[in-house]
């Protein structure tokens, strides 16, 4: 349907400009100004060659410029005449014209295809190699932990032990939290068609959050303040509740010395407003720019710290909310700490009268 | 105890299988496997097991023809064990027959909570005049719910929606299960009027996001009364 839409408008571009050009030729042959008619014609094919897709509609004009030039506008009049060489160099011209813009055009459009293709690929590789490597660790820490423990499960004491499986379980935890944004992200990109939204009631929303996450964390308290009236908003309820965890996760592993940490939903005029808050070290400044691309290249040096978590769990909520089509920023609090901020339509009031 | 209970698990993969086993063995429960859907139907007729464990992705077959297998002569709880996390696949498996849907990876905690749940379930709900449940009680009669001594005012649909759950106890019913109880017959704006009447409940019976409480919310699929307040929190 798309080719044949774009058919039909090349078509109509071309028969606009050659028309247009014919009729301007008309009144250059009046006004007796008749040696640029040809020049107008060889614009004119330079323009639909410019505008088309494909050699076939420059090469037409081209044709159909030389014809009417050749048979309207040079001597003899209203006759087609190749003898005389000028005629048939100036269709010469015109056809080479046709043919260089249309090859310039489709070689230009190919490498725009190519560069936005390569740069998604790259984008796709340093997400995945940025995967890898936060994958790597936490497994390397398993096998190791679960490997000493079945050999030297005799000599070692019984809170060695349990250090050991501490470790093994916090780890897969960290992983499933891994696999769980890797699988938001093909969920999204599965049908590469718009995510299924459904209206969902907000305290649901957050109700289903806050027991993922005090599972998590059970020590850590959140200040929640939702709005007084019940609001539904159309979501693929999975998805936010992901970037909601994420938000809340990434403040329990960035915000240092952080107190208190706070979820607000607050009902616009035809929006819903979220926000994580926390009273922790805030945002650095350089890194505000990066925080939700996902692209932390890592530093040498710095591969083998304990923060992981390096800004995917970020880039998964902007890809999230950037397919509900809303918006999502962060910040640094005037009272210090960062607050993460996405905002989404609400339903629109409409069905009331439907039924 | 007295007579153990008996739970058959049926899962392809055997470290998943082995974990489970354990995990209900030393919780007391005597343990069968089954790796195959053809095997689980054979061991279900002759063993006749208190509950079943069901994992989705079999070899031979899918879980869910197991379950609807089985429903046609048992009313055993079965609980799901899947990877599959779509509130597809969640409410097809509900809908299909099953009490309630653990997704992989599960807590130990959580999931031998499931499966007491399921079991005190399936021991039925007897229709007495009153319901209890950690503070929270219904009197049938005169139509009554209480949350702590206090009386809760619930509209008529409210107190249906409330009930269903109550006579359910432990068991996720899906939006449509709940739907077609309360009212009847399905239409375009019911999920959302149900969750609305939910919204409604949960503020009046003064429950805290997150933090455990009487009807848990399964986002997407439906709602279940929980009867282990104590292993929320």
């Amino acid at each position: 349907m798309k080719k044949a839409q774009f058919k039909s408008r090349n078509i109509l571009i071309t028969l606009l400009i050659m028309t247009l050009s014919f009729f301007l030729s008309v009144g250059l042959q009046y006004a007796g100004i008749e040696e640029h008619i040809a020049t107008l014609f060889v614009f004119a094919v330079f323009l639909v060659s410019l505008n088309t897709e494909g050699y076939w509609y420059g090469i037409f004009s081209a044709i159909a410029g030389t014809l009417m030039v050749n048979y309207a506008f040079t001597f003899p009049y209203f006759s087609l005449n190749f003898t005389i060489g000028a005629n048939l160099l100036s269709a010469v011209i015109m056809i080479a014209l046709a043919l260089m813009t249309s090859t310039l055009i489709s070689q230009n459009k190919r490498q725009q295809l190519i560069k936005a293709e390569s740069e998604k690929e790259r984008m796709r590789a340093n997400l995945l190699r940025a995967v890898s490597h936060d994958l790597r660790t936490p497994l390397t820490s398993i096998y190791g932990s679960s490997s000493v423990l079945i050999e030297n499960s005799e000599t070692m004491s019984t809170e060695q032990k349990e250090k050991m499986l501490k470790g093994i379980k916090e780890d897969s935890q960290w992983l499933i939290q891994m696999v769980e944004n890797l699988l938001s992200i093909t969920r999204i990109d599965e049908g590469k068609v718009k995510i299924i939204k459904t209206p969902t009631v907000v305290d649901e929303l957050i109700d289903s959050v806050m027991t993922k996450f005090s599972k998590r964390y059970p020590e850590q308290d959140v200040d929640i303040i939702l709005p007084e009236t019940i609001e539904l908003v159309p979501m693929d309820a999975l998805l936010i509740e992901q970037v909601i965890l994420n938000l809340l996760e990434n403040a329990m592993h960035h915000a240092r010395n952080m107190t208190q940490l706070s979820l607000h939903v607050t009902a616009l005029k035809k929006q819903a407003m979220f926000e994580v808050m926390d009273n922790g070290c805030g945002i650095e400044i350089n890194k505000m720019n990066d925080l939700f691309t996902g692209i932390f290249e890592p530093k040498d040096g710095q591969a083998d710290t304990k923060k992981r978590n390096s800004g995917i769990g970020l880039s998964v909520c902007a890809t999230i909310i950037k397919a509900h089509g809303g918006t999502i920023s962060a910040e640094n609090r005037l009272s210090g700490g960062a607050v993460f901020r996405f905002v989404l339509d609400k339903e629109e009031e409409e069905d009331g009268q439907q039924k | 105890m007295g007579s153990r209970n008996k739970i058959l698990i049926v899962e392809d993969d055997e470290n998943i299988a082995s974990v489970v086993q354990t995990l209900l063995e030393t919780n007391g429960y005597q343990v069968f496997q089954a790796r195959k859907c053809k095997e689980a139907l054979m061991m279900t007729t002759s063993y006749v097991p208190d509950l079943v464990v069901l994992d989705l992705g079999l070899p031979d077959a899918d879980g869910i023809t197991y379950l609807k297998e089985i429903r046609h002569h048992f009313s055993l709880p079965v609980i799901v064990l899947s990877a599959r996390s779509n509130e597809h696949d969640k409410v097809e498996a509900l809908d299909a027959g099953a009490n309630d849907y653990v997704t992989k990876p599960f807590g130990a905690a959580e999931f031998l909570a499931r499966v007491r749940s399921a079991l005190r379930n399936a021991k039925g709900h007897v229709p007495g005049k009153k319901f209890e449940l950690n503070g929270l009680s219904i009197d049938f009669d005169s139509r009554k719910i209480y949350v702590r001594e206090t009386q809760i005012h619930l509209t008529q649909t409210e107190y249906n929606i409330v009930v269903l759950l109550a006579q359910n106890i432990g068991k996720v019913m899906t939006y449509s299960q709940i739907i077609k109880e309360v009212w009847g017959y399905p239409d375009d704006g019911s999920i959302k009027k149900l969750q609305v009447n939910m919204a409604n409940i949960r503020r009046k019976f003064g429950e805290k996001p997150g933090k455990g409480s009487y009807i848990i919310n399964e986002l997407g699929v439906g709602y279940r009364m929980n009867d282990e307040l104590t292993d929320i929190s």
